[in-house]
């Protein structure tokens, strides 16, 4: 079917028709809708002249009319409605959100029209969008004009607001809203920027003359109000991207301006201001333990670890007397946590490690000379509460050094456990000692889950070794049923007589030392690879344990070549001309679990806690962006601790792999949950 | 066995030869379609073939592939053969099924050895194009791991890396490939894989528009530091 051709005047003429129609429908809401039919007919008109051959393309010029008439509108319509009511605060705002609403719908409604254009036509050329055009000429011709008279408004309702009136919230909040529909750049730069002036010329006025008339009580108290309906003002109307600002500026108005006023009355009226105080107080604690940790530096490693958190623990006692004498005092208790906080971070890297130690070393030293103090160990709990990241880690730090002290048999009650347990709960919640209750004090049977697990390596145990263990294994599995017995070598200890030349000497050795030095009953001389096959250890294990039987303070072994280190060629024998002064002495063997492998565990188990949080999220959630699930996580676990954001996205990583997750087909940034 | 004439014992020769059918079978294939041997045929092979106890049965296997290879007288390892494969949709590296190899030609429309060398160029020139490109990629990842695995071997990762972004330039690639033997040294996983080229695609090799905070996967974030470290881009 040919169709004639649709001349430009003859074309925009049924257009415009269609135009005014909406146009006034955008005005008044009782004028009947566009019928269907009607749009489609000039969409169809639309279609057609921007689909004629030249010279009867008429896409530009459609295009511009377009323009034409979106620029019209404002300047014959709108802006006079806006410039009306410019007289009142309320009716301006209230006109202008209405405006900006109905202009939303007319725009949407008349760029149906011109779809074709935007489909093709603008893609083609780049032009900005339809919706760009319509609502830019709102912003351009109306908003730009109006500016100022909308801030002043804004904020003339704010100040009534500060003031105690109560002003219409929900109008407050549309006009925000248009703000950041207009552009982000345009709510902080138009707006946000004069509301943080406008509020800090409010306080400063406020503060001076609040600070003349009441105590310091009373201007304190008047600051934390302030803060809150601040606070309060950005969750009802203001952008949240606000509340930082808004807050640094009060606190600034309040404190820094005035410091000077402060002191000086704090000096006349006798009395101590918390907040300058605490500032200042909050920087002498913190240089003062700065100073310590530069005065340990010099000394010797282990030592000065310890000297350090016994000054750091001094230090804080020392101001917590401080405190005594005031009766609310918040703000000086913050400005405290926060100078310990950044010290422990800053200073002392492992701070949970050395407090953990700290703890063993006072309840072992205590308990050969005197009762362990209450005091002790409150000291220890309440200045935990500073590491807060590292809880987690001093947790299991004290964890581990408790089952030693416990299996080790060093001389513990079971009252004082338990007391110093009691006293973590108290402080920190029972998550935080789940676990540590329950692991029995005197029995060294070990339940799996509870006490941490050990490294434990197979070797081959000397006949008569087996025959105990044997015998051993048959009484617990006919005493209790299903239940597996896993035996700790390495925390096994064994007395071994020596018969050295010149006197006989008992050894004190754990397991795996003594399963070694058995071996040179039969056979004075053994090379290294005798001894690894018959014990069938791992290299790294074997020299370990020859290192502390052959290379140490003890050489119970002699060593070909007599070198510092183990290594597969060697070849040991029976040292017999070994004496010691006492008839009785103890091989130490150094602890391998260091605290990189340490924190390796850790982090295992913090795997598995963070692998079932965003499950959990995401099995709530089914679909979700990258940083928001990442957040939420964070938000999950912060309570137990600070999960890394690289370790999430390890997880995340891993999670896509098991197919519990799957990234978005079209948004890389989106995650979807498998179920 | 019954006396045939002169053409049908030769029909029902080349029927044999043909299908590789049984004589018994034969005959009756051929008695059943009235000694028309096309339409035998016909019937012939829109039967389902019977099923064989061996898996590989009815494969060109890695012989068969090389021969093939030699025959259009291009490398096994040409990444034109990765081409062929994505056409033939096949679901693993130097393996063809019947279906997969038959549907693929069909597609090309090709049913000679000579046809098939022809279409090579245009294989060649697939690569060019963007779209085809993404498909190719992402097919290469189930192509080329081993059966039953869910991550790609390294080793294979970045041979099949340094044989694609040959195709597409990538500045990044040879720091890629070094990253990951030098720090990474795992499995490849499908993430990971389809991520890489959106990297590519969409990150400039000044990294001036990437984004830390953005959804990459790990390993990404790490070469980036990587890159960082050795100064290979400057922050």
């Amino acid at each position: 079917m040919e169709h004639k051709i649709i001349d430009f005047e003859q074309g925009w003429e049924k257009i415009q028709i269609g135009i005014t129609a909406l146009k006034r429908k955008s005005e008044c809401l009782h004028v009947p809708e566009l019928l269907a039919q009607h749009t489609i007919d000039i969409y169809t008109i639309v279609y057609r002249m921007c689909t004629q051959k030249s010279p009867n393309d008429f896409s530009w010029p459609l295009y511009q009319k377009y323009c034409e008439t979106m620029e019209e509108h404002m300047n014959s319509t709108v802006l006079p409605a806006l410039n009306e009511k410019r007289g009142d605060e309320y009716m301006l705002l209230r006109e202008l959100v209405e405006r900006w609403s109905n202009h939303k719908t007319f725009v949407k409604s008349v760029s149906f029209l011109f779809l074709y254009l935007d489909r093709f036509f603008i893609v083609r050329r780049s032009l900005l969008s339809l919706e760009e055009v319509g609502l830019g000429c709102f912003r351009d011709l109306v908003y730009n004009k109006l500016q100022c008279k909308i801030r002043e408004a804004v904020l003339a309702l704010v100040d009534r607001e500060r003031e105690g009136e109560d002003i219409d919230r929900k109008l407050m909040k549309q006009v925000l809203e248009f703000y950041v529909e207009i552009g982000e750049e345009r709510y902080e730069e138009d707006f946000e920027s004069s509301m943080l002036k406008d509020t800090a010329s409010y306080y400063s006025c406020k503060a001076s003359s609040w600070i003349q008339e009441g105590s310091i009580d009373d201007y304190l108290l008047k600051f934390e109000e302030c803060l809150k309906k601040e606070k309060e003002r950005v969750t009802h109307y203001l952008h949240f991207s606000s509340e930082p600002n808004l807050v640094k500026v009060v606190e600034h108005e309040f404190f820094f301006v005035h410091e000077n006023q402060l002191l000086e009355k704090t000096h006349s009226e006798k009395q101590i201001s918390f907040g300058s105080i605490a500032k200042i107080f909050k920087q002498h604690v913190t240089e003062e333990g700065g100073e310590d940790n530069k005065a340990t530096n010099d000394q010797v490693a282990s030592a000065k670890e310890q000297v350090l958190i016994r000054k750091v623990i001094e230090l804080h006692e020392k101001y917590m007397v401080i405190e005594c004498f005031q009766n609310h005092s918040t703000l000086f208790y913050k400005a405290l946590k926060r100078a310990f906080e950044r010290l422990c971070s800053k200073a002392v890297a492992g701070s949970d490690e050395l407090l953990a130690t700290f703890c063993d070393k006072i309840i072992l030293k205590r308990w050969g000379s005197e009762e362990l103090s209450d005091e002790d160990i409150e000291k220890v709990v309440t200045f935990l509460a500073y590491i807060s990241d590292e809880k987690y880690l001093f947790a299991e730090f004290y964890r581990k050094k408790l089952t030693l002290r416990l299996l080790l048999n060093r001389g513990v009650s079971d009252d004082h456990e338990r007391s110093i347990l009691t006293k973590l709960k108290q402080q920190h919640g029972g998550q935080f000692t789940y676990g540590e209750n329950e692991i029995g004090l005197t029995v060294t049977l070990l339940t799996t889950g509870i006490w941490p697990s050990y490294k434990t390596f197979g070797i081959n145990l000397p006949s008569e070794m087996v025959k105990c263990v044997e015998v051993f294994k048959e009484f617990y599995e006919k005493k209790t049923k299903g239940r597996k017995l896993t035996w700790i070598h390495s925390l096994g200890t064994c007395h071994v007589n020596g018969l050295f030349d010149q006197k006989p000497i008992e050894l004190i050795v754990s397991t795996h030392q003594a399963v070694v030095l058995l071996l040179f009953n039969t056979r004075d001389k053994l090379s290294y690879n005798d001894i690894q096959t018959q014990l069938n250890v791992g290299h790294e294990d074997l020299v370990w344990l020859l290192h502390s039987l052959s290379c140490c303070k003890y050489k119970i072994l002699t060593k070909e070549p007599a070198t510092e280190t183990v290594s597969r060629t060697d070849v040991f024998e029976f040292n017999s001309k070994f004496t010691a002064r006492m008839c009785r002495i103890k091989i130490p063997l150094r602890h391998v679990d260091d605290r990189k492998k340490f924190i390796e565990n850790v982090d295992k188990d913090r795997r598995y806690a963070i692998d079932a949080a965003i499950v959990k999220i995401m099995k709530g959630r089914k679909a979700l962006g990258h940083q928001q699930l990442v957040s939420e996580c964070v938000g999950q676990l912060s309570r137990m601790f600070k999960p890394d954001i690289k370790a999430i996205k390890i997880r995340i990583d891993d999670l896509i792999t098991r197919d519990y997750l799957e990234r978005d087909m079209e948004n890389p940034n989106m995650f979807r949950y498998l179920a | 066995m019954h006396k045939l004439s002169r053409t049908n014992r030769d029909k029902l020769q080349q029927y044999v030869s043909i299908t590789g059918a049984s004589e018994k079978s034969a005959l009756q294939a051929l008695k059943a379609s009235d000694w028309q041997i096309e339409a035998a045929f016909d019937v012939f092979y829109s039967q389902p073939q019977p099923k064989s106890n061996d898996p590989y049965s009815d494969m060109i296997l890695a012989e068969g592939v090389s021969v093939l290879c030699s025959d259009l007288q291009v490398e096994p390892q040409d990444i034109v053969t990765l081409v062929l494969s994505w056409h033939m949709n096949a679901a693993t590296a130097c393996e063809f099924s019947r279906e997969e190899f038959v549907g693929g030609l069909q597609a090309l429309g090709v049913d000679s050895i000579g046809k098939l060398q022809e279409k090579l160029a245009f294989m060649r020139s697939e690569l060019k194009d963007e779209q085809k490109f993404y498909d190719i990629y992402s097919f290469a990842f189930g192509w080329a791991k081993e059966k039953g695995q869910k991550s790609l071997a390294l080793d294979t990762a970045i041979g099949m890396w340094q044989l694609l972004f040959a195709e597409k330039e990538w500045p990044l690639v040879n720091h890629w490939c070094d990253f990951l033997q030098d720090r990474h040294n795992k499995a490849i996983s499908k993430d990971t894989w389809a991520q890489l080229l959106e990297f590519a695609r969409t990150v400039n090799p000044m990294l001036s528009n990437y984004d830390a905070e953005g959804a990459w996967p790990y390993l990404i974030d790490e070469f980036v530091e990587y890159l960082y470290d050795k100064s290979v881009v400057d922050k």
